[in-house]
Formats: C-alpha cells, sequence, structure tokens
C-alpha cells in the first residue's frame, strides 16, 4: 500500500537532492580535469 | 562455404584434441558443477521452498560458471610460442578460426552439461524425460547465444591484465537475456505447462542467438587484425 | 572558444534549466492522486533513463563508425559517451530505487525493468573497465569499439524482456502505440526535463570529449 501523501514527500526531496548532488559533483569534476589540461 | 565449415572443424578439433588430452579444463568444470549441485542439494531447506522452484536457477547458474571456465581456456592456449600468430598466418579465413573456436566451446560446456544435468536429475529429482526435447531445444538456444559472446570476449580478454576477471565483468549483462529465458521456459517445462506458454521466450531466444551469432562472426576480425 | 569552454557554458547553461524543471515539477505540476509525492521523481528517473540510453546508443554508434572508418575521433567520442553514460546510469540507479521504496514497498527488485538499468551500467562499467586494462594502445580502440557495438545491439533484447516478464514496473504510459495517457502538465514537464537532459548530456560529452585531445587515454 502506498504511504499516504504527506509522508512520501521525504523519498521525493531525498531524489531530487542526490540527482542534484550526482549532476553538480560531475560537473565540478569536468571543469576541473578541463580546467588543468589548459594548465 | 564447405572450405569455411572444413576449417572451422578442424580448429575445433585441434582444440578439442588438446582439451582431452589434457583434460584440465574439463575436468574442474565437472568437479565444479558437481560441487556448486552438491551445496546446493546440502544448503537448501526442503521443506522451505520446494525444490521445483529453485531447481532452474541452481542449474543455469551452475552451466554458467561452467561455461566460463571453458571460455577462459579457448584463447588461453594460443598466448604460448605465440600460437595465435601462427593461426593467423594459417590460410584460413578469420570466421573459420572464430566458428572453430565457438565449436569446441559449445562441445565443452554440452558436455558439462550433461553431466550437470545428470546429477541435478540425481540430486534434485526433477522431471526432466519427461520434457527432454523442449528442454534440450532451450539448452541449445541458450547455450549458443552466450558462448558466440563468449567466446569473442575471451579472444580480447586474453590479450588484457586480469583477463579471468575481465571476461565475468565483460559478459555479465550479455548472459542476462538468454539465462532468465532458459531459467523461465525451464520453470515452465518442469511445472509441465503446455510448450505453447514459452513461446515468446523461445523467439527471444532465437532472435538473440540470431543477431549475436551474426555479429560476433562479423566483429572477430576486428579483434585479430593488425 | 575551445570545445570545452562551450560544453562548460552549455553545462551550466542546462543546470540553471534543472533548477527550473526543480522548480516546475516540484511546485506547479499536480500530485499525482495514487502515488503521492514521490512519484514527481518520475521527471528525474525517466529522463535520466533516456540519456543513459542515449549515451549507449552514441557508444555504439560511434563504434561502429570507428570500425568502419578508423577514425579515432569516433572513439573518442565514445570513450566520453561511456563515461557520461555511467553518471546517468548512476542518477537512474538512485532515483529509481527512492522511487520504488514508497511506492511498491521495497528498494529493488528484479523486475526486468530494473534489470535493464542494473545492466546498462554494468555494460558502461565494462566498457570502461575494458579500456583501461588493455595494455596495446593499438588494440583498445578496436576491443572498445566490439563491446560498445554488442553492447548496443544488447539493449533491445534486454528491453524485450520487459514485455515477457510480469512486472511491477509500470507499463509504459508515454512512448506506447496509443496517446500518452499522461495528464498535459504532467506530461509537459516530462517533455522540458527530457530536453534539459539531453542538454546536460551534450554539454558533458563535449567536455569530456575536450579531454581526451591528445591524451593517451581511456
Amino acid at each position: 500500500m502506498p504511504e499516504p501523501v504527506v509522508e512520501n514527500g521525504g523519498y521525493m526531496m531525498a531524489a531530487y537532492i542526490v540527482t542534484a548532488v550526482i549532476l553538480l559533483a560531475y560537473t565540478f569534476i569536468l571543469a576541473r580535469r578541463t580546467r588543468n589540461k589548459h594548465d | 562455404m564447405r572450405e569455411l565449415l572444413w576449417h572451422a572443424w578442424l580448429i575445433a578439433r585441434k582444440d578439442l584434441r588438446l582439451e582431452f588430452r589434457s583434460r584440465t579444463a574439463l575436468a574442474s568444470a565437472f568437479v565444479f558443477t558437481a560441487l556448486v549441485l552438491v551445496v546446493f542439494e546440502h544448503g537448501r531447506d526442503p521443506t522451505a521452498v520446494p525444490t521445483i522452484d529453485l531447481a532452474p536457477s541452481i542449474l543455469w547458474v551452475t552451466f554458467s560458471f561452467a561455461a566460463m571456465l571453458g571460455l577462459n581456456r579457448a584463447f588461453q592456449a594460443e598466448l604460448e610460442n605465440q600460437a595465435l600468430d601462427g593461426l593467423l598466418l594459417a590460410p584460413i579465413s578469420r570466421t573459420s578460426l572464430f566458428w572453430g573456436k565457438f565449436g569446441a566451446n559449445l562441445v565443452f560446456v554440452a558436455l558439462v552439461q550433461i553431466v550437470g544435468v545428470l546429477l541435478f536429475i540425481l540430486f534434485f529429482n526433477v522431471p526432466v524425460w519427461r520434457v527432454w526435447l523442449p528442454f534440450l531445444l532451450v539448452c541449445a538456444l541458450a547455450t549458443v547465444g552466450f558462448i558466440a559472446v563468449g567466446t569473442l570476449f575471451s579472444a580480447m580478454v586474453v590479450k588484457t591484465r586480469f583477463a579471468e576477471l575481465m571476461l565475468p565483468v565483460l559478459l555479465l549483462p550479455f548472459l542476462l537475456p538468454p539465462l532468465t529465458a532458459a531459467v523461465a521456459v525451464t520453470v515452465k517445462l518442469f511445472a509441465a505447462r503446455p510448450l505453447s506458454e514459452s513461446a515468446g521466450w523461445l523467439r527471444l531466444l532465437a532472435g538473440y542467438d540470431l543477431a549475436f551469432v551474426s555479429l560476433t562472426t562479423l566483429l572477430f576480425p576486428a579483434t585479430v587484425t593488425e | 572558444m575551445t570545445l570545452a569552454q562551450r560544453g562548460r557554458w552549455t553545462t551550466i547553461g542546462a543546470l540553471f534549466l534543472l533548477a527550473g524543471i526543480y522548480v516546475r515539477a516540484l511546485r506547479y505540476t499536480p500530485v499525482e492522486v495514487h502515488q503521492g509525492l514521490a512519484q514527481k521523481i518520475f521527471y528525474l528517473h525517466v529522463p535520466a533513463a533516456w540519456s543513459a540510453m542515449l549515451s549507449m546508443g552514441f557508444v555504439g554508434l560511434a563504434s561502429i563508425l570507428f570500425l568502419m572508418l578508423k577514425d579515432a575521433r569516433y572513439d573518442r567520442f565514445a570513450a566520453a559517451s561511456a563515461e557520461v553514460g555511467t553518471v546517468f546510469c548512476c542518477v537512474m540507479l538512485t532515483t529509481g530505487p527512492l522511487w520504488a521504496r514508497p511506492v511498491w514497498g521495497t528498494w529493488w527488485t528484479w523486475d526486468a525493468r530494473l534489470t535493464l538499468t542494473l545492466m546498462l551500467f554494468f555494460l558502461f562499467i565494462g566498457y570502461q573497465v575494458l579500456r583501461g586494462a588493455v595494455t596495446d594502445p593499438s588494440l583498445r580502440p578496436r576491443y572498445a569499439a566490439v563491446v560498445g557495438i554488442c553492447g548496443l545491439i544488447l539493449l533491445p533484447f534486454i528491453h524485450l524482456s520487459v514485455y515477457l516478464f510480469r512486472t511491477l514496473h509500470p507499463m509504459p504510459i508515454v512512448l506506447k502505440p496509443s496517446a500518452p495517457s499522461l495528464p498535459a502538465p504532467m506530461l509537459v514537464t516530462l517533455l522540458l526535463s527530457f530536453g534539459v537532459f539531453t542538454l546536460l548530456y551534450v554539454g558533458f560529452v563535449m567536455q569530456r570529449y575536450a579531454l581526451g585531445e591528445g591524451a593517451t587515454d581511456a
């Protein structure tokens, strides 16, 4: 049975945060690697 | 075409002869199969899970591991004394070489599977003989599929570091369709379901085999050309 | 502007647009009745899956072109696409369970779709591990291309398993022959998200490709 609406918001927030973290982390990693190349 | 097959047969015969002389890989595959089946036999609680539910998965896991043993062996032998270069210089096509290796691998795995199924019937008491023909068909279809990919990959992996580890890592996703199909159909067969229920899975297996035997044959030359 | 710089700007642009998607999905898209708030993970999970598939598609395509035309740039593109695909797979594999848990009651199930996402991840990892493990630099692009092509052809077969297995996974409601059965505001959010994730793919690949320049790399 799905949990009541108000209770599964936590999962939603977790997913949105994790996605942002992964994508931002990769962005920084790439930016740093490409910057190093041009030194 | 005839020449192609003849050359492939020569290669396969050479490999099989080599294997039967030393019998190391074959022996270890048999022992391994028996070991896995014994472990599963003793590990399960017959009152908890009916054998018939577990049996197909156990069987196919055993087959895949045994196949890995065989696949590793395939190009390993050619590493010594640059035997592979010798083979490549010989007046046979790359395709014959591939099909020869593929054929030898199939025979190897088929032998292990036969022993495996016999032990399997012995330990798990599953009604294989009633459905032996469809069961044979499923085994053949599934095995052809993943051995084709396995043969191609083993040709490459032999040139890498951590060769024995690389093969399972690379092969895992490719095992999934044939193995899940094989297990699904085996479950239905042992449960005495009509074959028509497995039609979709069998079509998947046939399609997979067609696609990957062609593809691996096409790609093999890229792994050995200079 | 160099390729790396253009890639960086594209990525940053895409990230701003992603923030916009976040706002739209969280605030301005209706809540789904049966699944509740957790359903909104859909707007990230599905586009991530799309980007991962796109990545794999390009790895395969570039691999075919490399073997046919022997141009090293295709190999570089394939390597870039594989790395980026891995990142999107990570998003898929984290958002998937986070969506599954509240809606199905379990973090993971070996149903066909989830298994497909995991296999895709293993394909990307295997591809990159192989690149790292091949010591001969002339062999590396060829071996990688072989695996890349096989991986691409594998996808439809894994996907076909979806329709053969009884599965917990929602049956396709967007990409199916009849019209999508998603209500309009949700569909719009989803489509916008697809666009943003595609743009992200482009930005990432541009930078990763630029990195490959001159390097005897993996």
